[in-house]
């Protein structure tokens, strides 16, 4: 198997009045055709970042990104045009990412205007084809996105972005902004559209329970970098870095017999501006020890396909068991 | 026996604007005792907030309007205090946080100032004694007291949640209302506020309304639980009640979106459609046209919510049909 | 397998979304606004002056005759005349010609100039940005009065110098208010979606950031002519403006401000006419801003 999506040391960094922000910071990982890789950190992390990072919504500071074997790290406009027919986004607010002077079918049609592939009949078919695929009443045309809920809103947001028929999507958080039965609807329906079309998505969320449900593969970040990489059962099952495993004890479950041991962590984010050396996590860790603080963890491979960036996970491991 | 400290009966607040009227609120019934924690469930636009305004006496007028119940605190009704008494009251016997720490914390006052006026406002201490006080407050919320002269944006998110606990809990009040406390809040933060709050409930002997969408939240927090649907209670009792023994088609379609962290992979069952427009409720069972298991009479006449174990509420006239959970 | 099957979308209400703007939602809401409905009937009423003066006004704005100077109000003369026996009302009616033509079409010279430095300014950015801000906040440091009382000194009396130079003193104004709202416009998330899907940055400015940045430039252009009838009178008050005996509002609050103490009706319409245009436009302006503020929406 071949990975579609393919990153390799990839950096984004921003310059702001304060220093140099690391958003993204060494992200190695790759993605296999019709599955989903979920990215899960919380704000400020730097996952938004990576995924408009890899579909060249910024650019990026360093690293390579493959698409289907191919090297589209740097690419130029024309290059790019084609490479936004494969590589769409899904975005967090459904109240913010419609223009709200464009109808429905303006939105959902404005892909293949800009293509200019397609006639005017054609494009008219395919927007009902593409409002029948997500959902929405053909009835709901000519509404404008004030009219409508969010969940409506979203399906307007992912008609629009499958419109060119990608193959690959960024989900930025797709569900976040709505209530519970909408988001489970829409989660539904993401499930539905990969089925049939195929499709690969990076889904990216601060929503951990969500995030098991949908993906095969889950990445973990902290502050810009990669934390663990491991398919997604088994970084819940046995979660190796110490983050992971605080983020996992910190779900609130809607059960109330299950009494977990909750990991309370100490202290907030720090700042991914102008990073110290070591490891970013340290000053929060319950492990952390001098060498943290000196030296960063190089990402390693402890078990197949499990992929984590502490010194001493197998040592933690072992004490936790023992 | 515990002994009971709010009561709501048949409490109703709409919102009239120029050419319609939204029933945000229709005569919801709810108790609870000193100590307890209640979850209030729902989703946008069931409500929620709107009871929470209704007990603080805080429902914008125009265009809210409270049209009848009682709301009563310790026997005595909320509803028939004038402004002035219940000036007294807020802050000091009932206090309320919103979601957004952000606006609620005034930018150009440093934290310990905020929290020593709101203790000056309710309590004739001395200045120094307030600040006093101020200092103890922040440090029982986990913040240093070196931190009193800060202002608000040097702070995190998290801390500044905290801090609004600080100020609601300054007074010891008998009654803290929540909104959404931790909803913009990171989980590992979340799980630091919602430790706190556990703890202070306790310390002091509080009673919580914790308003939330989160049914994880309310498992970890709640004794009682209340389901809102379109402005009325569908569902409530004791969490066991609604955790184990669900009951009402809403609750479990509620159940039946959230994707387990066990990790089970079949597909979400949520209920489907939308939330109804509240200003055009339908007739009968406010639930029936979302219902799998209506029928021709749901949508007819109202329907009243019906005891199926001691403590235990469902308004639902099919119930016989209904599976639970599994 | 149809992907409907698990994802369903019950429809509660089957009846046909008809197409209503934003623009549409905005007018249903300002027809509710009382004061903003006056403020339109004021401005209707001043327009509907201007146009048909001719057939309106009951005189000539220039028939003088000395015989019936500084009459009274009466039936004949509903304003009274003035020193020259000339009919105000027929003189305010014209007037509004000369008041309306300055405010219009010296908004439209502020709005076209600093529309275009705004928009530039505001989508972007950086260097140049910085270079055009500069030089507005300069020329804002000069009272905008003082600054088109400059530039119609230097262009001499007359109609036409006078709208220039009213026009020229409010581009900076214009300028900052639409690249104010060009900003907020080019942070939004749709215009990420837009690069998103490959649109150009023309594309963009035509079909998201002009659309949303529009309704505050539609306010500030209306409260614009209000200022700029305002400056336009105080131009003519000062003899920079309309040149006689071509009526304008300040210009007969100039020449009649010699005989207020006894004839007081000859500035006092001339001046209620000022009040209530700008008044009107005033109202109209703050209406629209409500009446476009998605937040306001119920």
């Amino acid at each position: 198997m071949s990975a579609i999506v393919e990153v390799k040391n990839l950096k984004k960094y921003f310059k702001t009045g304060k220093g140099v922000l690391h958003a993204v910071d060494g992200l190695t990982f790759g993605i296999e055709a019709g599955e989903t890789l979920g990215v899960v950190g919380e704000s400020g992390c730097g996952k938004s970042t990576l995924g408009r990072t890899i579909l060249h919504l910024l650019d990026n500071t360093g690293g390579q990104i493959f698409f289907q074997g191919r090297d589209i790290t740097r690419v130029n406009k024309k290059q790019l045009r084609e490479l936004r027919e494969d590589m769409q986004i899904i975005f967090q607010d459904p109240y913010a990412s419609l223009n709200p002077r464009m109808s429905i079918s303006e939105t959902i049609a404005e892909p293949m205007v800009i293509q200019g592939k397609l006639g005017k009949a054609e494009i008219e078919k395919r927007v009902f084809q593409l409002m029948d695929t997500v959902g929405l009443a053909r009835r709901l045309l000519n509404s404008y996105p004030h009219e409508l809920d969010g969940g409506r809103r979203q399906r307007i947001g992912i008609a629009r972005a499958l419109a060119l028929s990608p193959k690959f999507v960024v989900c930025d958080e797709p569900v976040s902004a709505l209530d519970v039965s909408i988001q489970a609807q829409i989660i539904n329906l993401m499930l539905d559209l990969q089925e049939n079309l195929g499709l690969t998505y990076l889904f990216i969320t601060h929503d951990l329970s969500v995030v098991r449900y949908i993906s095969q593969n889950i990445l973990v970040m902290y502050l810009g970098q990669m934390v663990e990489h491991c398919g997604a059962d088994r970084l819940f099952e046995a979660p190796l870095h110490p983050y992971t495993k605080a983020l996992l004890s910190a779900i609130p479950e809607p059960d109330i017999h299950r009494k977990k041991n909750r990991i309370i962590l100490k202290g907030e984010l720090a700042s991914p501006i102008n990073p110290k050396p070591g490891c970013r996590f340290a000053p929060r860790c319950l492990y952390a020890r001098e060498a943290c603080f000196q030296k960063g963890p190089e990402l390693r491979e402890v078990e197949p396909g499990h992929v984590v960036a502490c010194h001493f996970a197998e040592e933690i491991q072992k004490e936790e068991n023992g | 026996m515990s002994e009971k400290l709010l009561n709501i009966e048949d409490l109703s607040i709409h919102y009239f604007t120029e050419n319609r009227e939204v029933c945000a609120v229709n005569h919801v019934a709810l108790s609870l005792d000193k100590g307890e924690t209640l979850g209030l469930v729902g989703e946008t636009g069931a409500g929620k907030t709107t009871i929470a305004l209704g007990i603080m006496r805080l429902v914008p007028n125009p265009p809210g309007k409270i049209l009848g119940g009682r709301i009563e605190l310790e026997g005595e009704n909320l509803l028939e205090k004038k402004n002035s008494e219940m000036q007294k009251i807020r802050g000091a016997k009932v206090s309320m946080i919103f979601q957004d720490p952000m606006t609620a914390l005034n930018p150009i006052d440093t934290v310990g100032d905020q929290i020593a006026e709101c203790i000056r406002l309710h309590s004739h201490v001395s200045r120094a004694e307030a600040a006093l006080k101020a200092a103890e407050t922040l440090e029982m919320v986990g913040i240093p007291r070196e931190r009193y002269g800060e202002y608000p944006h040097q702070f995190s998110g998290g801390m500044k949640q905290r801090i609004v606990i600080a100020i609601a809990l300054s007074c010891k009040p008998e009654l803290l209302i929540a909104d959404e406390p931790t909803t913009a809040l990171d989980v590992t933060i979340q799980a630091q506020v919602l430790d706190i709050m556990n703890d202070l409930k306790n310390k002091l002997n509080m009673s919580m309304i914790l308003i939330t969408h989160d049914l994880g939240v309310v498992a970890e927090m709640c004794d009682k639980v209340a389901i809102l649907y379109a402005g009325e209670i569908v569902e409530s009792g004791t969490a066991e009640h609604i955790f184990d023994d669900t009951r009402h088609p809403y609750t479990i379609g509620l159940f039946g979106s959230l994707p387990s962290v066990a990790g089970q992979k079949r597909r979400l069952t949520p209920v489907a459609g939308l939330t109804p427009d509240p200003a055009r409720l339908p007739a009968g069972c406010k639930f029936a046209p979302r219902c799998p298991h209506r029928t021709p009479e749901c949508g007819q006449e109202e329907v009243a919510l019906r005891e199926v174990s001691p403590g235990h509420w469902v308004r639902c006239r099919n119930l016989e049909h209904v599976k639970g959970r599994e | 397998m149809n992907p409907m099957a698990s994802s369903p979308s019950v429809e509660m209400e089957e009846e046909i979304v008809k197409k209503k703007s934003l623009w549409a939602d905005a007018w249903s809401r300002m027809r509710r606004n009382k004061l903003a409905m006056f403020g339109l009937f004021l401005v209707l009423l001043i327009l509907v002056l201007a146009v048909f003066a001719p057939l309106i006004a009951p005189y000539h704005y220039d028939e003088q005759n000395t015989k019936i100077a500084f009459q009274f109000p009466s039936l004949a003369h509903p304003f009274g005349t003035d020193n020259y026996g000339r009919d105000i009302l027929s003189r305010v009616i014209y007037g509004a010609r000369s008041s309306l033509m300055v405010g219009l079409v010296s908004v439209c010279v502020s709005s076209s100039l600093g529309g275009v430095l705004g928009c530039v300014a505001g989508f972007y950015g950086g260097k140049v940005d910085n270079a055009i801000m500069r030089f507005i906040d300069v020329v804002l440091a000069i009272p905008a009065t003082l600054l088109a009382i400059a530039i119609a000194a230097i262009l001499g009396p007359g109609l036409f110098n006078a709208v220039i130079s009213i026009g020229l003193s409010n581009v900076g104004r214009f300028t900052r208010v639409v690249r104010g709202a060009v900003l907020t416009v080019r942070g939004q998330e749709y215009v990420e979606a837009a690069r998103s899907i490959n649109a150009n940055n023309f594309r963009i400015i035509r079909r998201y950031v002009l659309p949303n940045a529009f309704a505050p430039m539609l306010v500030e252009f209306t409260l614009n002519i209000s200022t700029s009838i305002l400056s336009a009178s105080q131009l003519s008050f000062l003899g920079l403006g309309v040149q006689p005996p071509m009526p304008e509002w300040g210009a007969m609050l100039s020449a009649g401000r010699k005989f207020i103490r006894d004839y007081w009706y000859i500035t006092t319409f001339p001046g209620l006419s000022i009040m209530l245009t700008v008044y009107g436009f005033n109202l109209l302006g703050d209406g629209l801003r409500d009446a476009l503020d998605p937040r306001l929406k119920d």
